[in-house]
């Protein structure tokens, strides 16, 4: 089988096994593994560079913003003694150039310290392993969920092209994309909590509780962890909402991504072959088409889970979500320069891990790009 | 895969379901039955009834040296008690608290407080003067927001019950001053322990605010139980109390947005209440809850007298047409129910406003009049404002009403909406022309507000109003103010100094707007206070 072999050249009961070219030889399987891992180092490499490079790139950024950290955390009568705001100044290192600030702060990032926030006083590491588990909470779930909804519906309007239910799900997706995300939370906790009585007022756990011991930041995790049966459904009944929400917005998004692409692979000539062949639907879809047209959608669906992971501040703030997205904006309206960056750290790692899981799954999904 | 590997992961997922709901269901916790039974208890067995508290936290930190935000000083009001406090919603005088008595000398500038010698911490310590001396000084010392305030004050200690604070100048508000969340006082000896320090240099060398954020070091009704800025912060009643027990077992700050907070309140809650609700918020509300509010906070334009910097904004003429153009009645309207045309400068809230009855009024002849006479003509000026939401009103509607007011008298105004960070570093350089904000007192008497917005204040600095450029009657009325000693004389000074000041001052103050406490039905003494504080959770019960 020559390496540019299309899945079409053969028609086999188990495509998986047939299209892979080296088929399942240990040494063929060695070297593919060594290929990956080199792979990945190097991609690992690059990220050092880039993540230089959004530290430059952020602390320039914030330097550009109109206004001074003292002025936004400073009460306008302190602000206006001198002996004050030079206190806070060197409290805070602002007193120094900026090249000496942004030295200090990439010495102290080499030695893993990211800095203490001006809002909050902890160090943004501490402050980050607190914020993050929140929103992963919401984006693992919301994820899962959109990737299972938008593959079936994409698929169902991919196979029913021209048809009710086609022309119904492109509408659907496209009213969700128009859907200001704000709005739809607001009307989703007035109808679920205010109207039907059924959906929290927002937060992470209902006030009579404590939340679970920290162990993974994650309550619904930390309260079966810890055997706490009640918290655990407390805590994801307030993951419902926002979680309904997210998926929602994400689902708008994927479905018309998953429809072209399904219905690019259902044109391919070993499709209608194995149709031809007298395969069951579900089995060429499953096997022929789904795996095929994956390729397309774990990217946009891999950049849709990394803006999840990145913090939704509007949702985070409506629901009381103390995420990532929350910290991001505290740290922007306060001016709080520490917490910034490690935002922009944070969430430049998040894109450049999600790209670099997507490269990886392309390889495992489709051999083609893995041999190439 | 071959299909009998694929069955074996399928069946190692649905036993891992199956295991995870099995322990989701069977599992027990007898705190969090008790807790889901509304039973729960405290670690000294008395009953733990929760109260709720929605807001949007604004909150960086539980040290009272360096508190300055509206749900800190909720806070930190509940965790330390200061030497004197107020009682309820009555801001009139100063009440004991942990001085069970205090004595103001004739100058006017000392202070003597005799401390209850029942006062204990959390941890049953006594209260000694050492404690207030060592608290007060940090506070000076740390250079924080509240640090300008207690600037001029000295802290003596002539025995262990007694302690002597000496103002620089003559200010007979020391006690509110020291009524205030800011003035708490700390367990020395647990404070120095966790890395405080009272010293000179306490703002480079003092470590104690992150213990603080986690463990209360006062001798309040409350301790901490947990702190999560963002989420919830939640107190639990200090077993060692000295004073009368709280009603409440546990109270939790919980972080909510407005349009939230109005749903949740709508309901109908037992045992909860909302800070936040404010303008168009407060309306539509059931009339079974409890609304506690009070004029607080003032809206005010400030133009610039300085001619170097705009000869409009600096032209009388220019600035008495503008002020009469401005339909106040409409401005107050914006805010909801509890907005109120400014009469002066004063809110209501706090003794020295001016009645109702002298509340300004729109007068178009008269701003067209007076701009003819102005020689300005059609020249525009651009109104600075931060482009957010204050007291539930969207500051943007405020700039744009004025803006269409004024265009009826002739007068041309651009709208210019910055950042807050940016709207306060411009104007703090004292080169911005026209500009306008909401404004709150440092503490609640309002001689707070004479010295700063008169000549060598912060505010008329920044407004280019010099003492050469100020009405020498309006400056005296301002001195009569400051140098009164007694509070009927204060009230009498503050009318005569505002009704200078509407004419002969480059400030405009538009409205009042109140702070109102919304309250669950079941609930009483949930009542709002100036004093600093908005409410104090320590009194509220049920009925």
């Amino acid at each position: 089988m020559s390496e540019t072999a299309t899945p079409a050249a053969s028609l086999p009961d188990d495509p998986g096994t047939l299209i892979d070219p080296d088929g399942d030889r240990p040494a063929a399987r060695s070297g593919r593994s060594r290929s990956l891992l080199r792979f990945i180092v190097k991609k690992l490499l690059t990220t050092i560079g880039l993540l230089f490079g959004v530290t430059v790139l952020t602390f320039l950024l914030v330097q550009a913003v109109p206004g001074d950290p003292s002025t936004t955390n400073l009460t306008e009568a302190a602000q206006q003694d001198p002996e004050i705001v030079a206190a806070y100044k060197a409290k805070w290192g602002l007193d120094k150039p900026l090249p000496v600030q942004y030295l200090t702060y990439l010495n102290n990032l080499l030695h893993g310290d990211l800095g203490t926030s001006q809002s909050t006083g902890n160090s943004i590491l501490s402050d980050l392993a607190k914020y993050v588990p929140a929103t992963i909470e919401l984006a693992i779930p919301a994820m899962v969920l959109s990737l299972l909804i938008s593959i079936g519906l994409g698929m169902w309007a991919a196979v029913r092209k021209d048809r009710a239910a086609d022309h119904t799900i492109r509408a659907g997706a496209l009213i969700g994309l128009s859907t200001p995300s704000f709005w739809l939370a607001i009307v989703a906790l007035y109808i679920f909590f205010y109207v039907l009585g059924i959906a929290p007022n927002g937060g992470r756990l209902s006030t009579k509780f404590r939340p679970p011991q920290d162990i993974t930041g994650m309550y619904t995790v930390d309260a079966l962890l810890t055997g706490r049966p009640l918290v655990f459904w407390d805590a994801l009944w307030h993951l419902a909402l926002p979680v309904l929400v997210l998926t929602s917005l994400t689902v708008s998004i994927l479905i018309r991504f998953v429809r072209s692409a399904m219905l690019e692979v259902l044109d391919q000539d070993y499709v209608k072959a194995a149709y031809a062949k007298g395969l069951p639907r579900f089995t060429v879809l499953r096997r022929h088409v789904l795996r095929a047209g994956l390729v397309q959608v774990v990217t946009v669906g891999g950049l849709a889970f990394a803006s999840l992971l990145s913090g939704t501040v509007l949702i985070e703030q409506i629901y009381s979500w103390p995420g990532i997205g929350q910290y991001a904006y505290l740290a922007a309206l306060n001016l709080d320069l520490p917490a910034i960056m490690g935002v922009g750290l944070f969430v430049a790692l998040v894109y450049i891990l999600v790209n670099l899981l997507i490269d990886v799954l392309y390889g495992i999904i489709d051999p083609r790009i893995r041999v190439s | 895969m071959p299909g009998s590997a694929r069955r074996g992961t399928h069946t190692t997922l649905a036993l891992l379901a199956a295991a995870t709901l099995a322990l989701a269901g069977c599992g027990s916790n007898a705190e969090d039955n008790a807790a889901a039974a509304g039973t729960a208890a405290t670690a000294d067995g008395s009953a733990a009834a929760t109260l709720t508290v929605d807001a949007s936290l604004v909150v960086k930190t539980l040290d009272p040296g360096q508190v300055y935000e509206p749900t800190g000083n909720v806070l930190v009001h509940a965790l330390y008690d200061t030497l004197v406090t107020f009682d309820g919603a009555d801001i009139s005088k100063p009440v004991p608290s942990l001085a069970k008595s205090y004595t103001a000398a004739d100058d006017g500038k000392k202070f003597t407080f005799e401390l209850n010698p029942d006062a204990v911490f959390a941890d049953g310590t006594p209260v000694t003067s050492a404690d207030v001396v060592f608290s007060l000084n940090r506070l000076k010392n740390l250079k924080g927001s509240a640090s300008p305030i207690v600037k001029d004050l000295s802290v003596d200690a002539p025995d262990p019950h007694t302690v002597v604070v000496t103002s620089s100048t003559l200010n007979p508000n020391v006690p509110t001053i020291l009524a205030e969340p800011y003035a708490g006082i700390l367990n020395s000896k647990l404070a120095k322990e966790n890395g405080g320090t009272d010293a000179a240099d306490a703002s480079s060398t003092d470590k104690l605010t992150n213990y603080l954020n986690t463990n209360a070091a006062g001798s309040g009704p409350y301790l901490i139980e947990s702190f999560d800025a963002a989420s919830r912060i939640v107190l639990k009643a200090n077993p060692k109390y000295w004073g009368t027990a709280p009603k409440f077992g546990r109270v939790v700050f919980q972080n909510m947005d407005v349009q939230n907070q109005k749903l949740t309140m709508s309901k109908l809650p037992q045992n909860e209440l909302a800070l936040d609700l404010a303008g168009d918020a407060l309306t539509g509300l059931p009339k079974e809850l409890q609304q506690s509010g009070s004029a607080d906070s003032y809206y005010q334009l400030r133009l610039q007298n300085d001619p170097a910097v705009s000869k409009v904004t600096s032209n009388a003429d220019w600035v008495a047409a503008l002020q009469a153009a401005i339909d106040y009645q409409g401005v107050a309207a914006l805010f909801g129910p509890a907005g109120k045309p400014a009469a002066g400068i004063v809110p209501t809230a706090y003794a020295g406003s001016l009645p109702e009855s002298e509340a300004q009024k729109q007068d178009l002849p008269k701003a067209k009049e007076l701009l003819a006479k102005s020689g300005v003509g059609d020249q525009s000026v651009k109104l600075l404002y931060p482009a957010i939401t204050f007291g539930g009103v969207d500051l943007g509607t405020i700039a744009a009403k004025v803006q269409s007011d004024a265009e009826k008298a002739g007068i041309k105004i651009e709208l210019d909406p910055a950042p807050i960070a940016s709207f306060l570093d411009q104007r703090k350089g004292g080169k911005v022309p026209f500009s306008f904000s909401p404004q709150l007192l440092d503490y609640p008497v309002a001689a707070s507000i004479v010295a700063d917005l008169m000549p060598g204040g912060h505010t008329a600095e920044a407004a280019g109003w010099t003492a050469e450029r100020a009405d020498k009657e309006t400056v005296a009325a301002a001195e009569k103010v400051l140098s009164a000693r007694d509070s009927a004389d204060q009230v009498e000074a503050l009318h005569d100094w505002q009704r200078l000041m509407i004419n002969n001052s480059p400030y405009i103050t538009l409205v009042y707007n109140s702070t109102t406490v919304v309250a669950g039905p079941n609930l009483k003494d949930a009542v709002f206070s100036a004093a600093g504080w908005t409410v104090d959770v320590a009194d509220i019960g049920t009925n």
